[in-house]
């Protein structure tokens, strides 16, 4: 029968030496990865931040005389289309277990919570950096259409250009990670991811402090365009606002909260 | 071997499990018993530190369960089987804990034929029915090739054959030298499927002990067409015994000094007549069990 040929390994007096290591942390991070992108839901969600990206892409395209033709110009719709959703699959990322009550296995496979988390944290980088390509790739198509049709490009792809590119999307990508493993919940945090910047940007109106170091339209913004010089310290302020504070208390919080 | 001392929970100060211990060893099946509400969960979920605990110890072979380096290859849980992610066929729920545990999915298709989901492989978990959700849990639990189990009301949902199903698993699994907890709220069963109980109530354990102890009953009536000749013969010999049902009287067995044979032999040295002479059909665990969960039942009667 088939029950002895499962439980047959397992004498009483089983030896001890065969007792497993830790689970390695490269495989927490593959079976993360799988999470995340294996369900019906997930892939809808990513397809629909790769069209966004492309549609962004296209404007530009299209409409040569309302953008710069150049590669800052086209890296920027394609950040700027990224972000839309991507800080949303973020958010699922550290919310969705909680919602589906999945974190009771999850959390019973590798009791060590912090390694759950930084595996969580490095799929959403990954999935980051992953997007920030595609977008790359989006961009670059983007340019070889407008060169083909013959407009006058700049050859103005810098490293700073690139640099400041990608660390938008992860920035916002953080941000996502901060305010889903802060609140635990999908609905909220995805309101709070939307509603948050937009109420910055109304203040912002009212007050310049919010607007200068707060207001992520823009001091990220800053870091999309690299303009480093003189507002290192909003930017810094404003990760520490919208990343830092809010991801350690999310996961002192995703840490010690009890599975009820 | 699961062990727990004095484990202790408060939620906003007031006491939810209060000072549990338990030991279950390998080779047997322990039964959780307590209504719903009792704090069976809570304790399951304290020995797995998913609940932190607010006092006393638990250890899962010797070493606390968030020390065990991969806890899945050690002992099996199913704390709630309706907490898995809908959209995810049964196949790769699965296939996610055997790839944790770090077990060859081959293992996969050996634990959906065990459990009797092969043919539902394939369909989204969503799609499942509570005793189908039980089993994948079962099989989940199963995944690491552990040598314990611990199920929060497995045989929820299940329907008479998936329950009879659980038990032959199970007893098959702790004839192989596993461990097992499980809870249950109902008391039969437990009987049919576990050899040692812990009855908790309000948070704290009420009874505890072989279930062949804790059935064995605690009375013995005895009748006699001379009732007053028969009271005497007792009082005389220095037996507990109240009057009734009936004419006949119920006699404490005294933690087993007195038996059937004792009373018999103090009936024939007085010279009294028995007409029946038998262990209550009330045994002890069914009376604790009913007063609490009776208790329970009236207590929430009066607060509705």
């Amino acid at each position: 029968m088939t029950t002895s040929l499962t439980f047959g390994t397992h004498g009483g007096a089983a030896a001890p030496s065969s007792v497993p290591g830790p689970i390695p942390f490269a495989r927490l991070v593959r079976v993360e990865w799988a999470k995340a992108t294996d369900t019906r839901a997930a892939r809808w969600l990513l397809a629909l931040v790769a069209l966004s990206t492309a549609a962004m892409v296209l404007t530009p395209v299209v409409a040569p005389e309302s953008f710069d033709q150049t590669w800052a110009s086209y890296l920027r719709v394609a950040a700027l289309g990224l972000t839309i959703l991507l800080p949303v699959v973020a958010i699922l990322l550290f919310t969705g277990e909680w919602s589906q009550r999945s974190v009771i296995t999850t959390f019973t496979q590798e009791p060590r919570r912090m390694r759950v988390v930084n595996a969580k944290l490095a799929v959403s980088l990954l999935l980051g950096g992953g997007a920030a390509a595609f977008g790359g790739v989006l961009a670059a198509a983007g340019i070889a259409c407008s060169s083909a049709s013959g407009r006058s490009l700049e050859a103005d792809l810098t490293a700073g250009a690139v640099g400041g590119y990608l660390l938008f999307v992860l920035l916002n990508v953080l941000a996502g990670v901060a305010l889903g493993a802060l609140l635990q919940s999908s609905a909220p945090a995805i309101a709070a991811s939307f509603a948050l910047p937009a109420a910055c940007a109304v203040l912002g109106t009212a007050s310049t402090l919010v607007a200068d170091w707060i207001d992520p339209s823009s001091t990220w913004n800053w870091v999309l365009e690299a303009e480093w010089s003189g507002h290192l310290a909003q930017i810094s302020f404003s990760v520490l606002f919208w990343v830092v504070v809010p991801l350690a208390a999310g996961v002192a919080r995703t840490v010690r909260r009890d599975v009820a | 071997m699961i062990t727990t001392t004095a484990l202790t929970k408060r939620y906003d100060e007031v006491p939810v499990v209060r000072d549990v211990s338990l030991h279950c060893e390998p080779g047997t099946i322990t039964g959780f018993l307590g209504a719903n509400g009792a704090g069976k969960s809570t304790t399951m979920k304290m020995i797995v530190g998913l609940v932190r605990s607010d006092g006393g110890t638990s250890t899962i072979d010797g070493r606390p369960f968030v020390e065990l380096p991969n806890a899945t290859r050690v002992v099996g849980t199913l704390l709630d089987a309706s907490a898995m992610h809908p959209g995810r066929s049964g196949r790769a729920t699965l296939t996610i804990a055997a790839r944790l545990a770090g077990v060859g999915t081959t293992r996969v298709q050996r634990l959906l034929d065990l459990v009797g989901l092969a043919d539902a492989a394939d369909k989204r978990v969503g799609t499942y029915s509570l005793g189908m959700r039980q089993r994948l849990g079962i099989a989940q639990a199963l995944v690491g090739e552990p040598k314990a189990l611990i199920l929060d009301e497995p045989a929820n949902g299940l329907d008479p054959d998936g329950i009879a199903w659980m038990r032959t698993l199970l007893r098959d699994f702790a004839d192989h030298g596993g461990t097992v907890l499980l809870s249950s709220h109902l008391l039969h069963e437990v009987q049919a499927t576990a050899d040692h109980v812990v009855v908790i109530a309000d948070g704290a354990v009420v009874a505890a002990g072989r279930l062949d102890d804790l059935l064995a009953s605690s009375t013995i009536l005895v009748r006699s067409p001379d009732p007053v000749a028969l009271a005497a013969a007792l009082r005389a010999a220095r037996i507990d015994h109240v009057p009734g049902p009936g004419d006949a009287f119920t006699v404490d067995v005294g933690g087993g000094r007195v038996t059937t044979e004792v009373l018999a032999s103090t009936a024939r040295d007085h010279q009294v007549l028995l007409t029946e002479l038998r262990p209550s059909e009330a045994n002890g665990l069914e009376q604790l069990f009913f007063s609490l969960t009776g208790a329970k039942a009236a207590s929430g009667e009066a607060a509705a």
